[in-house]
């Protein structure tokens, strides 16, 4: 089966439209990225406190923001997470004092933290607490054993341990009735219920990085990036021509551009998953830039006496079938990953889906084209032989 | 079959049955789970190394006040004046040339310098440099320790940079009573009480006329231990955390949880002659300058005959007190610069999402492969899948950790081995269009496509490898499965799927079916 015969498509007459096309994207990101929205770090860079808590009932965003308002938080993005409406990402925007310590402010984004959980519990529990009981949605295993094991000698570990881990699996124990199936003796049910009881919430994560350490990622991810970029221009220019590296770099470069202005005008964070999504859809991109020039390094032995443009376009041709069969697996991983991957891989799996769109143009459109240019620029025009 | 057949078999067969051992049974002790999606804390930590070089210089100050009095050299006072800097002030002029025999005999580690009646001793650069690092180590050995006390699977602690730690723990679903426990310098004293408790520091200060005496000092009670107000203790410890040689949790006279101790000879005695000394009066149990709890002596209390620190415990705090007094005090201050907590229930649920869409994932393009490729993508299918298998048989050996960035290196490494096998066939397709026969296709399919399959994989292994020497906890766990499955990806989709090519295809076959 094939999808065409080897087409025969003059990429490269557009080459100058193309070029325009390029620049006016890349305009945009930075402008986007400069002047407009810019790019939003994330928690990994310094940037506060990142919570994903659980609640027993649904809720929405809307009630959730209005909690947090009640208590001089409104600022802080909320957003509903998985399908149960049960789940929400919360990240604290509030300003911090930057003036004070590195401690005090890694505290303060602490505390912040503290004091978004208390304001989602509200008054939850705490008639519960006064009276001495434990809320089973947020004891340790340790504690529950101990508890369990005053009453059940002998097998508090084990129903402890049973316990947690249903709530492991469900998130958050939403009802009694839910111990009834994972082989608690009726009894211990029975204490449970009346020795303890179920809070609202669950908190999931909570992740706060400090202002030196989330510099710290920050420099590290980019010297990372940086020498990872020369390593590739290097190689390729041992292996192919100078201008190779060089325009496969120009494309990698376009391709961190556009994907992360796209990426920032969905308002989406860059953590350091992100920043692993960002070197893979390089790494795409390079794979498709180096088949193209591979076949061109071939296609320059068989084609001898043929413009490098003609040879080029020739190269992308055949390569085509594969550019598309190739990108298409991917779109169809990466899609898999975007439905199904839940919310953690979610903002990956969307950065993906347009790198990898963005990485088959930018292949054709930019990289073979910066080595005509590079060539026109650099290279002594050739005196023809008689 | 041919003899060179032969041996690309058994190659195959090994390097896939090793990888088979190395990974099977596929649980947690074979392939690590990280902590993003098994649960657990991450800590940073910072070793506030400066704490340890003013306690060097404490100890040096007083051990100086004491030679130079064995000496007869006169000063007025010896002070700490700045980091690693000690000023003895008002030495005389002819006392001089004796000062500097006393430095030059027993401050090795210092410069000295004279200005004036005024003699300086700065630590060597060097030294400070020791005492950081030593700190550091001893920091790391303490919290090692303590988290070992407490009973945590696999921890993982680790130096980074000069004056930082990570602490790893899988697991554990109490971060706030860790953070806590590793945080306390544990520093435990028994103090003589002077005066006191008293509600604030004037109060106690009356029997002195506001004075501070020079061998007190000021310290406020626990508030958690139900100690409110402020004491006048010594400033000298009549036995340390260091004196002593077993700690128990018990119960006080009341059923309250609290901790027994006894003492090491040295200790004992010493404790033995002070408690004899004072009847009557209070002792103060200090823990980080913190008033635990001043009980008053009763009586001589005989060297092997220890006690107990009481102060409102609850069972897990009590623990908590002699896992860090056996794992001992820390020898400088540290502070959090990042915390991390990722409950179990989010990791199991990012392993179950990723675990199935990594599933159809593969499904999918498997599918897409066989229905293009025809039995030639079946060929791609199990390649794919030996991929894969290798993969796990080499995170199981280098005992490499998988985390969500990980599983991203993972997908690039799937959708490159797809493409490698794309590239073979459709250059076998093109091959053939050109009416080379069923054999010489194939063998020139992948001699042709091989040099773009091998530059574009060294290419992507060589900047894996830049991520991981300068990159960080998730990027390297991206570089790493990356840069594995690329290098397998070389020998299942080229050397493999070859290999199947030649069992499974005639050498007289007229059509293939791609």
């Amino acid at each position: 089966m094939q999808f065409f015969k080897t087409p025969s498509i003059k990429f490269l007459k557009y080459k100058y439209v193309a070029l325009a096309v390029t620049g006016l994207i890349v305009l945009a990101g930075v402008l986007n990225v400069t002047v407009f929205k810019g790019l939003k770090l994330g928690v990994d860079f310094g940037e506060g406190t990142l919570l994903r808590i659980m609640l027993k009932a649904p809720s929405d965003e809307g009630a959730i923001r209005d909690l947090l308002a009640s208590v001089g938080l409104g600022k802080s993005l909320v957003q509903r997470t998985g399908v149960s409406g049960r789940e929400f990402q919360i990240r604290a925007m509030e300003t911090v004092n930057t003036k004070g310590s590195e401690e005090d402010q890694l505290e303060a984004h602490e505390a912040l933290a503290d004091k978004i959980i208390a304001a989602l519990r509200g008054d939850d529990g705490k008639a519960e607490l006064a009276r001495g009981l434990v809320d089973l949605n947020t004891v340790d295993e340790r504690t529950l054993s101990s508890l369990l094991e005053k009453s059940f000698p002998g097998s508090g570990p084990e129903a402890a341990q049973r316990v947690i881990a249903h709530r492991n699996a469900a998130g958050i124990i939403a009802d009694f009735g839910e111990l009834s199936g994972i082989g608690l003796k009726p009894e211990v049910t029975a204490f449970l219920q009346n020795n303890t009881f179920l809070g609202k919430l669950t908190v999931l994560s909570r992740e706060t990085v400090g202002p030196q350490v989330g510099a710290d990622l920050r420099r590290k991810a980019v010297q990372a990036t940086v020498w990872s970029l020369i390593g590739m221009l290097i190689y390729i220019a041992l292996r192919f021509k100078l201008e190779y590296g060089v325009a496969a770099i120009f494309t990698l470069a376009q391709d961190v551009l556009i994907t992360t202005s796209i990426y920032s005008f969905t308002n989406r964070e860059i953590n350091l998953p992100i920043i692993a999504g960002i070197l893979t859809i390089v790494g795409f991109s390079t794979n498709d830039t180096i088949v193209i020039f591979d076949r061109v390094r071939e296609n320059q032995k068989i084609m001898r006496g043929k413009a490098l443009e003609e040879v080029m376009n020739v190269s992308i041709n055949q390569t085509l079938g594969r550019t598309l069969i190739t990108s298409g697996t991917v779109f169809l991983t990466v899609g898999a990953l975007y439905f199904f991957g839940g919310e953690v891989i979610n903002d990956f799996a969307f950065l993906m889906l347009v790198g990898t769109i963005e990485g088959v143009y930018s292949t054709i459109y930019l990289s073979c084209p910066v080595v005509l240019f590079w060539q026109k620029l650099f290279k002594p025009k050739k005196v023809r032989r008689r | 079959m041919k003899k060179n057949l032969q041996w690309k078999v058994i190659l195959a067969l090994v390097v896939i049955g090793g990888a088979i051992i190395l990974a099977y049974p596929f649980n947690d002790t074979k392939i690590k789970r990280g902590l993003d999606l098994k649960g657990g804390i991450h800590l940073v930590l910072q070793v506030i190394t400066d704490d340890s070089i003013n306690m060097e210089t404490d100890q040096e100050i007083a051990r100086l006040e004491e030679l130079f009095k064995k000496n007869g050299i006169t000063f007025q006072k010896a002070i700490k004046d700045g980091l690693g800097r000690i000023s003895v002030q008002g030495v005389l002029a002819d006392e001089e040339g004796k000062t500097r025999d006393l430095f030059g005999q027993y401050f090795r580690d210092w410069d000295e310098s004279f200005t004036g009646d005024r003699a300086t001793l700065a630590l060597k650069p060097l030294v400070i440099q020791l005492l950081r690092d030593q700190a550091v180590v001893q920091a790391k050995e303490t919290i090692q320790n303590r988290i070992d006390q407490f009973g945590v699977a696999e921890p993982l602690i680790q130096r980074q940079g000069s004056d930082k730690i990570v602490v790893e723990l899988p697991g554990v679903d109490n971060p706030d009573r860790v953070k806590e426990l590793i945080k306390v310098t544990a520093v435990l004293e028994w103090k003589l009480v002077k005066a006191g408790p008293a509600p604030d520091e004037a109060t106690l200060l009356q029997a002195t006329n506001g004075q501070l005496p020079e061998d007190a000092e000021i310290l406020k009670g626990d508030p958690k231990r139900g100690q409110g107000g402020f004491y006048l203790v010594n400033k000298v410890a009549v036995v340390t955390g260091k004196d002593l040689r077993t700690v128990r949790r018990t119960q006080d006279e009341w059923n309250n949880p609290a901790v027994s101790f006894t003492l090491n000879t040295d200790g004992g005695a010493r404790f033995e002659q002070v408690t004899g000394d004072n009847i009557g009066k209070q002792i103060a149990i200090i823990l980080d300058k913190k008033v635990q709890s001043a009980p008053g002596i009763e009586s001589k209390i005989m060297r092997t005959q220890g006690g107990i620190i009481r102060g409102r415990f609850t069972v897990a705090e009590a623990d908590d007190l002699i896992v860090v007094l056996k794992a001992g005090a820390l020898p400088a201050g540290i502070k959090y610069l990042e915390e991390r907590t990722i409950g179990p229930a989010l990791g199991a649920d990012s392993v179950r999402q990723g675990l199935v869409a990594g599933l159809v994932a593969i499904l999918a393009v498997m599918l897409f492969m066989v229905f293009f490729y025809r039995l030639s993508g079946l060929n791609a299918v199990v390649a794919l899948i030996l991929n894969v298998v290798i993969l796990f048989g080499a995170l199981a050996y280098f005992k490499a950790t998988l985390t969500l960035p990980g599983i991203a290196g993972i997908i690039l490494a799937i959708g490159m081995s797809v493409d490698a096998n794309v590239l073979i066939f459709e250059r076998i397709k093109e091959e053939s269009a050109l009416g080379k026969g069923v054999a010489s296709s194939i063998s020139l399919g992948f001699s042709r496509a091989f040099s773009a399959i091998f530059d574009s994989n060294l290419t992507t292994i060589i900047s894996a490898i830049f991520l991981f020497q300068f990159g960080t906890g998730p990027i390297r766990g991206y570089a790493v499965t990356l840069t594995i499955s690329l290098v397998a990806n070389l020998f299942t989709a080229v050397f493999i799927s070859h290999l199947l090519f030649d069992l499974t295809v005639k050498k007289t076959a007229k059509r293939l079916s791609i």
